[in-house]
């Protein structure tokens, strides 16, 4: 029952909402606010209908005994008219008249005298169901007592009560609606917080803005773009140490892998030759695995997204020139939008994801064939080579590190044998960093074979 | 070609030098940006390699201000930051190649070639002069009776008219090719080395400029 009243319900006013418990409690405040107010209004009517009555049956009694007193006075027909012309107007007092020896001389005709059996009492009283008035005995004055029945009031006081009350009941589901709406427009910026809040992750740690919000949320944004600009530091001190190992280790690699091609070029063919070539080839290797090992350290611990989108077509043309000098010639070809790329990725990240993909499909593609880059307005890109088309258990097994497939040694992914079998990996995990996707296509798109690796930035997924 | 190697790594530094020798090329290897200044005012270079962190500096702004006085000698960027925006920003600042270390020697070499190739308007490794067909790449000038074989020092003279095509060189120009090879350079050097290469490529390719220098025939 619980679960489908939860149902009914629209998320943002479920019991765990804070809008919810605002508008829920303020609703509750005012309804049990608006019954205690109108309570003690009731109470206060009660008390001055009651004044009002007791007022009026002052008055009645003292016009009462006035009649009365002539009454006895003509004791004729014109008293008998005087008497016939008050009580059908006032049926539902009764009245008893007592002379100086406390007689009752006059009474409300047929009406039972029960609650004067007492006599006469100065003052106002209840008794048997009727409000009872005397101005009291006096010797040798006529007396009045005049009683009127305790319902009628009762009757008057409930009928004030209910309207009362239904006019609050009436209000209530009205005063909700505007508690809702109200809560609704006050925690406007609580929500507008909490967007931006939710909107900051690893990759994006712009500050939040300040400007604009109460009093109360501008201290908690000011702490939490304290907290981010803690963080951007920590981030930022860990990019520099990256970058500055990469720096640190790249020279001594330099120098023994140029000192070994010295010897190499300066020994005569033999045994120590053999040996330098060996080395040669474990540099390589060594050089290889800590360029791959530093932009998976890269692509995890820093920051991928910019926070303004730039043209991306300056660092695809840069990285394609650098493969096209550093062998793959005329084997690489590029095309890119006339009307620009723009793109959040930061540039050294869309680098390091591109020159991945390149790598891997000059790598593994068919000797010779082309490999071409496209880059589209939007900032995906996307690589494709020729090769056989690999099994979707190869393709699946690509993202995975220091996965070489188990290929025929010329298809795309498949094990070359002198990858360090990051490249996809460390691609894939710089896409999803950056809130995009990788896709592989074995065959390509549009093609019968080959191989395809696409980038999806954020929002083209 | 002459060339001066800035790095301050020794291991490299030497390692780089002795290819650039071995490759016949004269390399003159210095550690910091003031001696490299120096130089570069002094020695007309046909190319540089320059790291960019370096001691006393760093490499862009060297590279800057080489720009910013007018000089246009081709420029190779080696250096360990392998960031996309550090080799776009050097190469807006003028450098005309970036290689990422570590490097082998031979690639560096190549990269050598094209770029003096593409400096001296001639970006195919391939140039012929009246009747030779030089191949820079391979160090191989072919005339009409074969191969013409060509001593070392006579190559890196030939090799200053092969990146200056039509230009003047003055005979200090030539001088200056020839100093890094610890060798006593008499005042009449050039002139002998002039004579021998036309001997042996034929008495037009180098025209004599009275009072000026000398100067490859066009192509």
């Amino acid at each position: 029952m619980m679960r489908w009243l939860a149902f009914l319900r629209p998320k943002a006013l479920r019991p765990q909402t804070l809008r919810w418990r605002l508008a829920l409690g303020l609703a509750l405040g005012v309804l049990v606010l608006g019954l205690l107010v109108r309570l003690a209004a009731g109470r206060v009517v009660a008390e001055e209908m009651d004044e009002v009555f007791d007022s009026a049956l002052e008055q009645i009694s003292g016009r009462i005994l006035a009649l009365v007193v002539v009454e006895l006075a003509l004791d004729g027909a014109a008293a008998s008219q005087a008497q016939s012309q008050l009580a059908p107007q006032e049926a539902y007092l009764i009245y008893a008249v007592r002379g100086p020896d406390g007689r009752i001389l006059r009474h409300t005709p047929n009406a039972d005298l029960a609650p004067f059996a007492q006599g006469p009492v100065a003052g106002f009283r209840n008794d048997g169901g009727y409000r009872i008035y005397s101005p009291g005995a006096q010797p040798g004055r006529y007396t009045i007592e005049v009683a009127e029945p305790l319902d009628k009031r009762r009757e008057a006081v409930e009928e004030s009560t209910r309207v009362i009350l239904a006019s609050v009941l009436l209000l209530f589901p009205f005063s909700v609606v505007a508690m809702l709406w109200f809560v609704a427009r006050a925690l406007r910026p609580v929500d507008r917080l909490r967007a931006e809040v939710t909107a900051r992750d690893g990759h994006d740690l712009r500050p939040v803005t300040e400007t604009g919000l109460p009093q109360e949320l501008a201290v908690i944004a000011a702490e939490v773009n304290q907290l981010l600009a803690r963080v951007t530091r920590t981030l930022e001190a860990e990019r520099a140490f990256t970058t500055n190992s990469a720096h640190e280790l790249r020279t001594p690699i330099a120098a023994a892998l140029a000192q070994t091609q010295r010897l190499l070029a300066e020994v005569p063919p033999g045994p120590l030759a053999d040996r330098a070539g060996r080395v040669e080839e474990a540099l390589h290797r060594l050089a290889r695995l800590s360029e791959k090992l530093m932009q998976l350290a890269r692509a995890e611990g820093a920051g991928v997204l910019m926070a303004k989108a730039q043209d991306m077509r300056p660092v695809v043309l840069a990285v394609a020139e650098d493969f096209r000098r550093g062998g793959l010639g005329a084997r690489l070809s590029v095309r890119v939008p006339d009307s620009g790329a723009d793109s959040r990725m930061d540039p050294d990240a869309c680098a390091i994801l591109l020159r991945n993909l390149i790598e891997n499909a000059a790598r593994h593609g068919a000797a010779g064939q082309p490999v071409v880059v496209t880059l589209a307005e939007n900032g995906a890109f996307w690589v494709v080579n020729d090769g056989p088309v690999l099994p979707p258990e190869v393709l699946a097994r690509l993202h995975h590190r220091f996965e070489r497939g188990a290929g025929t040694g010329t298809g795309a992914g498949a094990g070359g044998g002198d990858g360090a079998g990051l490249g996809l990996a460390i691609a894939d995990t710089i896409a999803r960093a950056a809130g995009g996707e990788l896709r592989l296509h074995s065959p390509a798109r549009g093609h019968l074979s080959g191989f395809e690796a696409e980038f999806l930035p954020a929002g083209c997924k | 070609m002459r060339i001066l190697l800035v790095e301050d790594d020794p291991g490299l530094g030497a390692a780089v030098r002795d290819h650039m020798r071995a490759s016949g090329h004269l390399a003159d290897w210095l550690t910091t940006l003031a001696d490299a200044w120096a130089a570069a005012g002094t020695v007309g270079y046909d190319l540089i390699l320059l790291d960019l962190a370096l001691p006393d500096g760093a490499g862009l702004g060297f590279l800057a201000r080489l720009r910013g006085a007018g000089q246009t000698v081709p420029v190779i960027i080696l250096t360990a930051r392998d960031q996309i925006t550090d080799r776009i920003a050097g190469l807006n600042a003028g450098a005309d190649d970036y290689l990422v270390k570590p490097f082998d020697l031979a690639e560096l070499g190549a990269r050598i070639g094209a770029v003096s190739r593409r400096h001296g308007g001639n970006a195919g490794p391939r140039t012929v002069i009246g009747g030779l067909t030089v191949d820079m790449a391979a160090r191989r000038i072919t005339g009409a009776q074969g191969d013409i074989a060509l001593t070392q020092r006579e190559w890196v003279i030939f090799e200053a008219f092969l990146n200056r095509p039509g230009q003047v060189i003055p005979k200090s120009t030539l001088e200056d090719q020839l100093y890094s090879f610890d060798a006593e350079v008499e005042s009449n050097t050039i002139e002998v080395y002039v004579s021998r290469l036309r001997k042996k490529l034929g008495p037009g390719v180098i025209e004599t400029q009275r009072g000026l220098g000398y100067r490859l025939s066009a192509p």
